[in-house]
């Protein structure tokens, strides 16, 4: 199943903000924002279920939608990626959108990706966890499609309306 | 997080000969500061804390979601400045309980907007507990209805256990829920009403924008649909008013005949101290502070602080008791937290019962299990696994968070910790308070209805307040403080209260106390609509006293 650019642009127009335009986006606008973007969605293909394939468009809306803090988010966003490839070349020998998605996995199995702290404010790892994977975490579980996967089209964080509840034979 | 001002350019001196200074801008002051200032008065209010930038909600959102960030990170709680002293033998996570910025602790409230009944302003005469209000329902129904249309309630006209009252609400009731509608099922086999709860959300009648269905009312709505007091601080300033913010007012100061306030002395963010002179002062900084304000207000005729010749200062404090039912649905979907609002459903059928007497309010929570997001943040796992420990951990619980009263009593107060001072070198509050058998009874009733309504629909309960406490903070009510009252009471008798039924103080010619630490019994109803009630009121006298 592909991501669409609705599951992530959604949640940001609903709340009132316009979204990405003139929002310099991290594919296209210039060549050195390409390598993020693939460090972004290789991160996401292997957090996100097998099922699931994250295209640059849900990432570009949901990373670069951001509404406040934009410029201190993208340098957060800059030191994460660097702190990541730093961590796939110690553990595999390359930058970590190069490795295969098993070598990927086990970048993230065998550091405290995932295991350690996530901070806003904490180590070079804590800082990736929280602006990186947990960002890419809500994006997705807090998207329809993630919620879909569960059975809740509207969760938490996500503005689909409100009101829903189907009726009790159902 | 980011705020709208510079705290630096910001021009933070005094306004020029205001009629009224509203210390406080939650709802308390705020609702109060818009009704004088459309009537042309010319009003100025001193907040502590920031304007929120309303774009940083969704951030707030995300922290609230993130399992590892604390409830006081979302609206910036905390540190220094917060400092308080807990003498309680329970927990009170009191900078989980108040925000400071424009809009108050409504910022971070449910919105549901019961009104006190009849019998709340007269549990002396009817049971023979706590004490009567001076003013009765009929004063203050008129204000009710001011205050919900004002915030725009979403109510049930019809519903069974409800006060009296004479027009609808300003909007059609919220829509059932799944599990409003498995409760309501149970209810029937048990002869126990089910019914909507009035609720401060937009459904689109109002001018704001509508409930989207973020379903985090309860800490940070990031629509705005949610009514929160900023809204009316707003409008206050579109009426004239003036708002200087992060200028914590310090003392009020008094003229030598010690019969009116003359001056509220603020600080501003690079410590200068300005005094702003009024012809009429409202404490209006929230159950919690305004007692502490007034006791640092101590002065040569006033050595026990202003405000308290009864010595009552600080006394009667309350909060709700209550506590949370959580049960599980085997092999059944509940449909958690598609709905939106947190709260839409809930029971008032305890309320008036003759025993136990303690007033409940049962309200049905659509959002009984921490959010998708937040399960997937805090596992370890990834990909297909993460996917399944998320579904096997979502999506067949129920549950209930419940309101009880809780009787005043002189040794639960609020009273200075000279020991430990904030960062403006002030002692900090001292909250001691404990639950008395009355709560404690009500709760117990509340909880054991609440379980057989679980159990009617096929549920185990698996979480029922202090039996099997888990280590989750979604469900830290348990821990109170959330419905602060009493403290500055209302009376007639000046040797036994600190306001009279308009809010002045009896002692200061001038000054105006509002908020819930004025109630004089606790009822079982949230407390704020009452609070916006009585502010309305004390707006009326105002006005007509700054007439005459
Ligand atoms: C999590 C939570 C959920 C809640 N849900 C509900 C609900 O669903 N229904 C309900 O009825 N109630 C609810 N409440 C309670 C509700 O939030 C309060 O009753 C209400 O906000 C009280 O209004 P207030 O204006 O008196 O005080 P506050 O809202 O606390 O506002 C006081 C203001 O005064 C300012 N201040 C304090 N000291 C000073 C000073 N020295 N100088 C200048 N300014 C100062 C503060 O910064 C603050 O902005 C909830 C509370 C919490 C914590
Ligand atoms: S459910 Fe509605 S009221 Fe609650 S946070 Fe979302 S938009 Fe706001």
């Amino acid at each position: 199943m592909e991501l669409t650019r609705r599951d992530a642009v959604t949640a940001l127009t609903a709340a009132g903000i316009t979204t990405t335009a003139g929002c310099a986006g991290l594919t296209g606008e210039t060549g050195s924002d390409a390598e993020p973007m693939e460090v972004l969605v290789s991160l996401a293909d292997v957090l996100y279920p097998s099922d699931i394939e994250p295209t640059p468009e849900f990432i570009e809306t949901f990373m670069y939608g951001r509404i406040t803090d934009e410029e201190s988010y993208r340098e957060e966003l800059t030191a994460g990626i660097e702190t990541l490839n730093q961590l796939a070349a110690d553990e595999q020998g390359g930058a970590f959108h190069t490795l295969s998605a098993d070598q990927r996995r086990s970048v993230i199995e065998n550091t405290d990706l995932r295991t350690g702290p996530s901070e806003p404010d904490g180590s070079d790892v804590a800082r990736v966890n929280y602006y990186l994977l947990d960002e890419l975490l809500f994006a997705f579980y807090s998207s329809p499609t993630g919620g879909e996967l569960i059975g809740n089209t509207n969760p938490r964080g996500f503005p689909g309306g409100f009101g829903y509840s189907p009726s009790l034979e159902q | 997080m980011s705020t709208n001002e510079s705290t630096t350019t910001t021009d933070r001196t005094p306004v020029d000969e205001p009629d009224v200074c509203v210390i406080g801008a939650g709802p308390a002051g705020a609702l109060l500061s818009h009704s004088l200032a459309k009537r042309g008065h010319d009003v100025v209010i001193l907040e502590a804390g920031p304007r929120f930038d309303k774009e940083s909600r969704v951030d707030r959102m995300k922290l609230q979601i993130h399992p590892d960030r604390e409830v006081n990170e979302i609206w910036d709680m905390g540190g220094e400045r917060d400092e308080y002293t807990n003498s309680s033998e329970r927990p009170l996570p009191l900078n989980k309980r108040r925000v400071k910025g424009v809009g108050g602790t409504s910022l971070h409230w449910g919105s549901v907007t019961p009104r006190f009944r009849p019998r709340d302003f007269e549990m002396q005469t009817r049971h023979g507990v706590g004490k009567d209000w001076p003013i009765s329902y009929e004063d203050i129904r008129p204000y009710y209805a001011q205050a919900e249309q004002e915030i725009g309630v979403a109510g049930p006209d019809d519903a069974p256990h409800q006060p009296p009252r004479e027009e609808d609400y300003p909007m059609d009731q919220l829509p059932r829920s799944y599990s409003d509608k498995l409760f309501a099922k149970a209810g029937e086999a048990l002869d126990i009403d089910v019914q909507q709860e009035p609720m401060a959300i937009n459904d689109g009648t109002y001018d704001r924008n509508q409930c989207q269905g973020y379903g985090t009312c309860e800490h940070v709505c990031p629509s705005g649909a949610k009514y929160s007091a900023d809204i009316h601080v707003d409008k206050a300033e579109e009426e004239g008013a003036t708002v200087l913010t992060e200028v914590p007012v310090q003392r009020l100061e008094h003229g030598p005949d010690g019969e009116e306030v003359t001056a509220a002395v603020y600080e501003t963010p690079d410590g200068t101290t300005h005094r702003q002179e009024a012809d009429t002062f409202v404490a209006a900084a929230g159950a919690y502070e305004t007692p502490r304000l007034l006791l640092l207000s101590e002065s040569d005729q006033y050595p026990n602080g202003l405000a308290n010749s009864s010595g009552t200062l600080g006394k009667y404090f309350m909060d709700h008791g209550g506590g949370f039912v959580i049960g599980l649905l085997p092999d059944e979907e509940t449909h958690v937290s598609e709905y939106g609002p947190v709260v839409s459903g809930g029971v008032f059928q305890f309320y008036d019962e003759e025993e136990p007497t303690g007033g409940i309010n049962i309200m049905l929570v659509n959002v009984p299990e921490p959010s998708v997001a937040e399960v997937a943040i805090g596992s370890n796992k990834i990909g297909d696994a993460l996917l399944d420990q998320v579904e096997l951990q979502y999506g067949n619980t129920l549950g209930m968070s419940i309101v009880t009263e809780m009787l005043p009593r002189e040794d639960n107060t609020i009273t200075l910790d000279e020991s430990k001072t904030d960062d403006r070198g002030n002692p900090v509050p001292d909250v001691d308070i404990s639950d008395g058998q009355y709560v404690k009874d009500a709760t117990e009733k509340a909880v054991s209805e609440s379980t057989a309504l679980i159990e009617e629909i096929g549920g185990n309960v698996v979480f029922s307040q202090g039996t099997h406490t888990p280590d989750a903070d979604y469900i830290e009510d348990t821990k109170g403080g959330y419905h602060p009252m009493g403290g500055t009471r209302m009376g007639e008798d000046p040797s036994e209260s600190v306001v009279d039924s308009t809010l002045k103080t009896h002692d200061l010619d001038n000054l105006y106390i509002s908020g819930g630490g004025v109630f004089v019994t606790g009822g079982g109803s949230n407390p704020t609509l009452t609070i916006m009630a009585l502010s309305l009121k004390a707006a009326d006298h105002i006005h007509e006293e700054l007439r005459s």
